[in-house]
């Protein structure tokens, strides 16, 4: 593929509409991610980390 | 700390002559073509780390256990949050295919170029989309490494731990990630001398060579995924198409697993042999060092040659930088700030003795 294609090619690409398994993808990433921060906040405030060797 | 402070300095100098040969020099770079193996450099001077770290943990282990269970965090904000994040800046806001968004959100999320490759493979897009991707993340990293540690420097020299696990989350691919935890340990460093306090070497590198390898271990689960959704859902192939679970294996990055044995080794020479083998230890580690610092300084070398500006603004990345511009400075160094902040607020180094 030459160099110009690529720059059309972003340019003129047709849009693809987000597939319903595409926004489950991104939901349930950003959910469970959500939680985790959350219960890893939680551990790293019950379990300090600490600087004895 | 002088000496450190050239050293890291030595990194900068190295990337600013592999810039000029990039954009002033191209034939002068296209025969050293050969010889740019930036990816390669950084592993090997990663899995040297390992010994480095092993000895600088052995003293404080509980802390070295602490910082790294909370590189676990680090995996669920670049894999979970990032990601999709940018997926859907990319999609929604930019009006990019799904060929091109995956590898961008995997390249700019994740670490960068091996993040990049690994996505473009499991999902069957063209060669061509991560090796774009590739490009432009080693520029953005480019540009990162110049400004972070100095940032750093400036508003975090009191929260030296915040610092190194901010460079690990915010600045993209191995090399460079590492390396800018280099200089900012360095800088870091210096600035706290001047205040009196005297860090061991070593932690704030460590703590961001954790976050990046912690990153780099769930590459090749995060590409399976994806290559299933693809393979499956959205672009369903015949069964022999479809992802596989030994492409978890294929895509691992194995340096991790050089990194990890040199890490034990050391571990065990430290904790584990007679007193007469612990204490000649640091010297022996010191010299491995050196080999460290040379190839993080071929590597920052190499990172400077592939990043031709001009070519690459030719080829059409432009829509492609919009997209990262946008999540780096609009939320991925910030969120990885916050998060940094989260888990390391009030964590120092130990102090020399």
């Amino acid at each position: 593929m030459s160099e110009p294609d690529i720059r059309k090619e972003l340019l003129d690409a047709p849009v693809e509409p987000l597939l319903p398994i595409e926004k489950k993808l991104i939901g349930w990433s950003l959910g469970i991610g959500l939680v985790l921060l959350v219960i890893l906040v939680a551990v790293n405030h019950f379990f300090p980390v600490t600087a004895l060797g | 700390m002088k000496r450190g402070v050239l050293a890291e300095g030595g990194y900068v100098v190295a990337l600013l002559v592999g810039l000029a040969i990039a954009n002033f020099f191209p034939r002068l770079a296209e025969w050293l073509e050969e010889a740019i193996r930036p990816e390669l450099y950084i592993k090997i001077a990663i899995v040297i780390l390992g010994a480095f770290l092993a000895v600088t943990a052995a003293g404080k282990l509980t802390l070295a256990t602490s910082i790294l269970l909370r590189g676990v965090a680090a995996i669920v904000e670049a894999y979970l949050i990032y990601w999709a994040v940018v997926y859907y800046i990319a999609r929604k806001w930019f009006g990019f295919n799904r060929e091109w968004a995956a590898p961008l959100a995997s390249g700019i999320s994740i670490c960068g170029v091996s993040a990049a490759i690994a996505t473009g493979g499991a999902i069957r897009a063209r060669p061509l989309v991560p090796v774009m991707v590739s490009s432009l993340v080693v520029i953005f990293a480019v540009v990162e490494v110049l400004i972070l540690p100095f940032v750093a420097q400036t508003f975090l020299w009191q929260e030296p731990m915040v610092a190194g696990a901010w460079m690990g989350l915010a600045i993209k691919t191995d090399g460079a990630a590492v390396a800018g935890g280099g200089i900012a340990e360095s800088l870091i460093m210096a600035k706290a001398a001047t205040e009196g306090i005297h860090y061991q070497p070593g932690w704030i590198l460590g703590v961001t060579a954790i976050v990046k390898v912690f990153i780099d271990i769930f590459i090749g689960i995060w590409a399976f995924v994806l290559g299933y959704i693809w393979t499956n859902h959205i672009n369903p192939t015949r069964d022999a198409d479809k992802a596989r679970v030994s492409e978890i294996w294929q895509r691992f990055p194995k340096f991790i697993i050089g990194f990890v044995a040199t890490f034990v080794v050391g571990l065990y020479l430290a904790l584990g042999t007679s007193p007469a083998i612990t204490a000649k230890l640091p010297a022996q580690i010191a010299e491995a060092n050196t080999f460290r610092v040379i190839f993080f300084i071929l590597t920052f070398f190499s990172i400077g040659i592939i990043s031709n500006f001009r070519k690459l603004w030719q080829e059409g990345i432009g829509k492609l930088a919009a997209v990262y511009l946008l999540s780096l400075f609009g939320f991925v160094i910030w969120v990885g700030l916050i998060i940094s902040w989260l888990f390391f607020s009030g964590v120092k180094p130990p102090l020399v003795t």
